[in-house]
């Protein structure tokens, strides 16, 4: 069978988002997918870095006999106009498929005429299993056979079969067909100054339960973890110098990263590895996180939220603002660059925005990155707040737009928002210098990402920089006067001597 | 090959290109867009309206027997407005533009798309100096073929916008009556498409044409996307930047240049 998977591109290039200027990964869920089918011909096409008509151009000329897609929240339309394109070019023949997390999480949002199937949970077998069926020419109706599918029926209905149980252990899942990704792709995929960049998974889930995360409802709070000696079999495959550890929290067990310091140390592998993982437990580990950081640890990317500890229990983070302050003083001692995720929530006032930047400056954080609390479809947050939301437009669930009322005017609100970038210009510039006082020889030998991370930097530091880039965003779609209601008017309690007499 | 077996070939061709699966009709059709959006893409659209029965117009003149022409005629008196309450298309879309909140006369000062300017010229080039056949391919299979399945995916855009049905009535007559012109084309090019050089000619023709509709929906996809970034905010709602700008011409200057460009002809 032609089997074409495609990575949608972000709805507007040019647009807010990460991936403009800090983070664009390669399409891990495409090459996972890919390894499982060796035995057809695959083509990957990340559309992030292909101009609209290359669809075309690449369906025309391949003519695939199968077309899928993964999207995240965001991505829900432009994964569903990719396959509209690919039904439209090559016919109602094609066999159309998406999978990932919000066809998994919200799987009425694809049912669509242009969608033969949604592939819902962990994708390999799901989808090896799908491939062989429709390969040995069988009905593409009757797929009831395979686990961990939603499909169109002879009906016209989509029916679902029963969840795929998603407990493979992942060391015997084939390393990613990475050799599917074009060359010229290679040197488009980056994180900050890493670049060119290699992604790979260590694990799966997460065993902790933030109420804005649906990463542990997605693998349904199970974590499985690849053995040290399969993460190091990977990682001497990948020519990159960056590899980027895409776990969701690689930093959970402290027995499993002994063991992979060891077989690094061992193989005497030599690449700087980026990954995610949580603040408390850097806090609880600084001799792991020195020895990490010989492996070639360079830079870890922390959810540290906000800057009171009475959010974190809400937000059910299970670490502390103590906890946060270590850890960055931890990651900044060994010159670790730590990229802080903090969020803004729609209730801030003027003053809350001030605390929480005093706080980043405070940490020394070099990459602070401040996203706004959005209730992502899937999450506990999601159903708790659901009647609250402005919209339920997804581009504006990226993490950069307020999908519920402020408390602030939107306008005040985003001004402030957008501001962050400046008001957290002291912990940026001392985060690096003392980045870079410490490991002079990574940001040597970064240079060319450094030279390539500040041109993208400035082009599109004309668009964050400008609060019309959020209002713009809404327009038509969040009324420009959407506010939270006024608080209750507080209620003067009477003094003890009142209350007496 | 027989001419029935050359449209079925080149039906599936005009149907599978690029100009017709754009990603940006794709994008309608999936995205919530807004009346803002719509009506940029109107704003874009609009000039190709007012000038599809020009082409029509030129193409009549050339046609060699009033076989060839019996099509043309047909489909012009529906464009002058038959079939929509004597409105001419023009007038139509005019009406969609004002529900999406275009000010009148908004059409005739809006900077131009250079892809858009250009689609016109292309058209007017085919009509004028190519073979009677490949305009026929260009105005037939290139726009009767092709518009029913372009204009289904703005549809469900418009409707999911919550257009009403008379406000989008452009469209929706669009779908119904090209699919008349269509039959009635496809008759005629049994006819006239019986040997190898006019199918090559009728195929030249349509392709020309969706080629330049590529990049017509190329140059709406960019201006959807750039309306709403903040460097074109308020003083230049839909202008291009820097040297771009510069090839950028509103309707009311293309026209005001192209009866030049005829005066100079003549």
């Amino acid at each position: 069978m032609r089997i074409l998977l495609v990575q949608p591109a972000a709805f507007e290039p040019g647009r807010l988002g990460l991936e403009n200027c800090l983070w664009m990964s390669e399409p891990v869920a495409l090459t996972s997918l890919a390894a499982m089918v060796p035995e057809h011909e695959v083509r990957i096409l990340d559309m992030r870095l292909e101009p609209d008509a290359e669809l075309n151009r690449v369906l025309l000329e391949f003519k695939p006999d199968l077309v899928g897609t993964t999207s995240m929240t965001t991505d829900c339309y432009q994964a569903k106009a990719v396959l509209a394109i690919a039904k439209g070019t090559v016919g109602p023949g094609c066999f159309t498929i998406v999978g990932g997390h919000h066809p998994t999480l919200s799987p009425e949002a694809f049912e669509e005429d242009v969608v033969d199937a949604l592939c819902l949970g962990e994708g390999e077998d799901t989808f090896k299993e799908l491939v062989e069926h429709l390969a040995a020419g069988r009905s593409r109706h009757e797929l009831q056979g395979i686990d961990g599918l939603r499909f169109r029926g002879a009906d016209g209905g989509f029916h679902t079969t029963p969840k795929r149980a998603q407990s493979r252990d992942i060391d015997t899942f084939p390393p990613a067909a990475r050799h599917l990704i074009p060359e010229r792709y290679r040197s488009e995929y980056f994180f900050f100054i890493a670049s060119p960049m290699a992604s790979i998974f260590t694990s799966r889930g997460c065993s902790f339960d933030c109420n804005f995360c649906a990463i542990w409802e997605f693998y349904e709070r199970r974590t499985r973890f690849m053995s040290a000696s399969a993460i190091c079999d990977r990682l001497e495959q990948i020519p990159e110098k960056y590899v980027f550890l895409l776990d969701d929290n690689f930093l959970t067990s402290r027995k499993r990263l002994e063991e992979l310091c060891d077989e690094i140390e061992k193989r005497g592998i030599r690449k700087y590895l980026l990954t995610q993982g949580r603040a408390d437990f850097i806090a609880e580990n600084p001799d792991l996180m020195r020895r990490l950081r010989q492996c070639g640890l360079m830079m870890v990317l922390s959810g540290y939220e906000t800057n009171d500890d009475s959010t974190l229990e809400e937000l059910r983070k299970k670490s502390t603002r103590e906890q946060n302050m270590k850890a960055t003083s931890i990651l900044r001692e060994l010159g670790i660059i730590s990229t802080g995720i903090f969020m803004v929530r729609p209730e801030f006032s003027e003053r809350d925005f001030d605390l929480l930047y005093d706080t980043v400056n405070e940490m020394g954080i070099p990459l602070p990155l401040v996203t706004i609390l959005t209730p992502l479809p899937g999450t506990q947050m999601y159903r708790a707040r659901q009647q609250e939301l402005l919209t339920r437009d997804v581009r504006l669930f990226d993490l950069l737009h307020a999908v519920l009322p402020t408390t602030l005017p939107r306008r005040k609100f985003y001004e402030k928002y957008e501001q962050f970038g400046r008001s957290t210009w002291p912990s940026i510039k001392s985060g690096f210098w003392n980045a870079l006082h410490r490991r002079p020889g990574l940001f040597l030998r970064s240079l060319p990402g450094i030279l390539r991370f500040r041109k993208k930097f400035l082009r599109y530091n004309k668009v964050s920089s400008d609060v019309q880039s959020w209002l713009r965003d809404e327009v038509g779609i969040i009324s420009i006067d959407a506010m939270a209601p006024p608080a209750p008017p507080r209620v003067e309690l009477p003094v003890l001597e009142e209350v007496r007499s | 090959m027989s001419a029935r077996e050359f449209l079925a070939g080149l039906r599936a061709e005009v149907e599978s290109h690029p100009g017709v699966n754009h990603l940006i009709l794709a994008r309608l059709s999936m995205v919530p867009f807004t009346r803002e959006d719509y009506k940029v893409m109107g704003l874009q659209h609009y000039p190709l309206v007012g000038t599809f029965t020009t082409y029509l117009e030129h193409l009549l003149l050339h046609g060699p027997d009033s076989d060839s022409k019996q099509w043309i005629a047909k489909v012009l008196v529906d464009e002058y407005g038959e079939g929509s309450d004597g409105k001419d298309h023009a007038e139509l879309y005019r009406e969609f533009l004002a529900s999406c909140g275009a000010a009148p006369g908004q059409e005739l000062e809006t900077p131009l798309h250079p892809a858009i300017p250009s689609f016109i010229d292309e058209h007017l080039r085919i009509v004028t100096q190519e073979p009677f056949l490949v305009g026929l391919g260009a105005l037939g299979p290139g726009h009767e073929w092709s518009i029913p399945r372009m204009f289904q995916q703005i549809l469900r855009g418009l409707r999911r916008a919550c257009f009403e049905e008379r406000e989008i009535n452009y469209f929706s007559l669009h779908v119904e009556q090209d699919k008349d012109h269509g039959r009635w084309l496809e008759e005629a090019l049994e006819r006239l498409s019986e040997s190898s050089e006019a199918q090559a000619q009728v195929r030249r023709g349509a392709r020309l044409s969706l080629e330049a509709r590529a990049r017509f929906w190329s140059g709406v996809q960019q201006k959807i996307v750039r309306w709403r970034q903040p460097n074109t905010m308020h003083t230049r709602p839909q202008n291009a930047k820097g040297w771009e700008a510069l090839s950028e011409i509103t309707l009311r200057e293309y026209r005001k240049h192209a009866s030049l460009e005829r005066g100079r002809v003549a």
